[in-house]
């Protein structure tokens, strides 16, 4: 059956479900006829929205002006005139309403038998709804977003070695996971001044080759930047040949950048110091300095609890791993993640050694994010 | 007339649900008349099945899972593949839930 027919359908069901339920909201002290048509509003416009129903929806009683179809959340539907001037009330019906629902609230009990269906759905409606749950879940992106960004940040090479003598001095201590972070902490511990001073010269890209020693290498870079467009070839020579010297002096200088590390420590509050190791593993990739690391064992020490917080982050997207692989097994993930789903009744189911046989009728299908209904349809498995 | 609640799960029913949720939630509908409304759904979508839809649907596909409990069978497929008149689908897994057609005519 064609999405168009298909899509028919339910607006048949729809109108014929609004038809029958009528009596019950109007009469008997019932909620009232525009508490019926917000409800098939909010069906119509939320059935849209899956494109499940491609609008705009045509009646048989096309008196109806179907005022409650909220247009703003729907894409996929050219406006037509009949839309276009939503009320308030319309266009933000899900708003004060989305929040509430996950929260269980007194009602809940009553609700909890018609609610069964609703569980799996409750993730995917919210997150279409920019409405709702935006608050919520505008805190959070901002801090998973900051653990990857370190690694996406647009120094591969520079990264690869830092990550492999890291792991490396890892290896040879015999310790686990922390020094990685530790790590981080103590460069930008011994460069977070001159780190903040050249952060806005990024776009050159360069900035690796001043490792070494800050003046000198900063020098450099004023000089880039002054010059312009023109020199900045020659000065990428420059640099070049400067990063070699400066690696070589770097090696040499590591006392003297661990020395600042302490330092640093005795006088800035943790608080303070935590903040700025934030804000620097943007820049870790720009400062290999790995050789300081094993030298600057002690300190690594003192950093790891000030890093406390930094290592709550890195314990949670692995709690998040483990939640979406279990669900990858159990089947209730299946119906969340692939969204592949025949309902339907069967007539009959029969097993002839390992090969199987069913007929189904009056099935609907959610495959390949179409839905399709059949009459009949027969299966045959193997199993 | 018997229904099945089976095709709440289905894009219709779960978007009618959630509606009802959030009018429940909100105050504008008592539970009691958002569950009639769910059964009335039940009784239209069955009966819409029955006298609208003509198509025909063939299955096949390998048999990961099969489960029958409560009247109710449930099977897994991996590679399955879809047919119908004017088109085919093949799908990695999908989940086929069916109930005994012979409860509704009782």
């Amino acid at each position: 059956m064609a999405a168009s027919a298909t899509s028919q359908v339910y607006i048949d069901v729809i109108e014929d479900v609004m038809v029958k339920v009528r009596d019950e909201f109007v009469n008997n002290g019932g909620p009232g006829e525009e508490v019926l048509k917000e409800l098939q509003a909010m069906w119509e416009s939320k059935m849209m929205q899956a494109g499940a129903v491609l609008g705009p929806i045509e009646r048989s009683t096309a008196a109806k002006p179907t005022p409650g179809v909220t247009p703003v959340h729907d894409l996929n539907v050219p406006y037509t005139e009949e839309y276009e001037t939503p009320t308030a009330e319309m266009l933000f019906p899900p708003t004060p309403l989305q929040t509430p629902i996950q929260t269980p609230l007194p009602g809940t009990g009553d609700n909890s038998t018609y609610n069964i269906p609703t569980g799996p759905s409750d993730y995917p409606s919210s997150g279409n709804d920019t409405g709702g749950n935006a608050d919520v879940k505008g805190g959070r992106p901002a801090t998973y977003m900051q653990p990857p960004s370190p690694w996406m940040n647009p120094r591969p090479s520079l990264d690869v070695n830092v990550a492999y003598v890291e792991g490396r001095d890892e290896a040879d201590r015999g310790t686990s996971n922390q020094p990685l972070t530790q790590d981080f902490f103590t460069m930008s511990s011994g460069k977070r001044k001159r780190n903040d001073l050249t952060s806005q010269y990024n776009a050159g890209g360069y900035i690796p080759q001043q490792d070494g020693a800050g003046d000198a290498a900063l020098g450099v870079f004023e000089i880039e930047v002054n010059g312009g467009d023109i020199s900045i070839n020659s000065h990428h020579t420059i640099s070049k040949g400067k990063m070699q010297a400066d690696v070589e002096r770097l090696t040499t200088r590591i006392p003297q950048l661990d020395g600042p590390a302490p330092y640093d420590d005795e006088i800035g509050t943790p608080n303070m110091y935590n903040y700025e190791v934030f804000s620097d593993d943007y820049n870790i990739s720009n400062t290999p300095a790995p050789p300081e690391v094993p030298v600057s064992t002690p300190v690594l020490l003192a950093q790891n609890e000030v890093g406390n917080d930094e290592d709550d982050d890195d314990d949670e997207p692995p709690l998040n791993e483990e939640d979406d692989d279990e669900l990858d097994d159990m089947e209730q993930g299946d119906d969340q993640n692939t969204h592949h789903l025949v309902l339907a009744q069967f007539d009959k189911v029969t097993r002839t050694k390992s090969r199987w046989k069913c007929t189904l009728k009056d099935g609907i299908m959610h495959i390949n994010n179409k839905d399709i209904l059949f009459n009949k349809a027969t299966g045959e498995f193997e199993f | 007339m018997a229904t099945f609640e089976l095709y709440r799960r289905s894009t219709i029913g779960m978007c009618l649900t959630e509606t009802l949720d959030e009018m429940v939630q909100n105050g504008t509908l008592s539970p009691e008349l958002a569950i009639q409304v769910l059964v009335q759904f039940d009784k239209s979508m069955t009966e819409a099945l029955e006298t609208q839809v003509k198509s025909k649907v063939s299955i096949k596909g390998h048999l990961h899972t099969y489960r029958f409990c409560d009247n109710v069978w449930t099977f897994i497929l991996q590679d399955a593949l879809f047919k119908n008149e004017d088109s085919q689908e093949n799908v990695g897994r999908v989940k086929i839930v069916a109930c005994d057609s012979k409860l509704l005519t009782q």
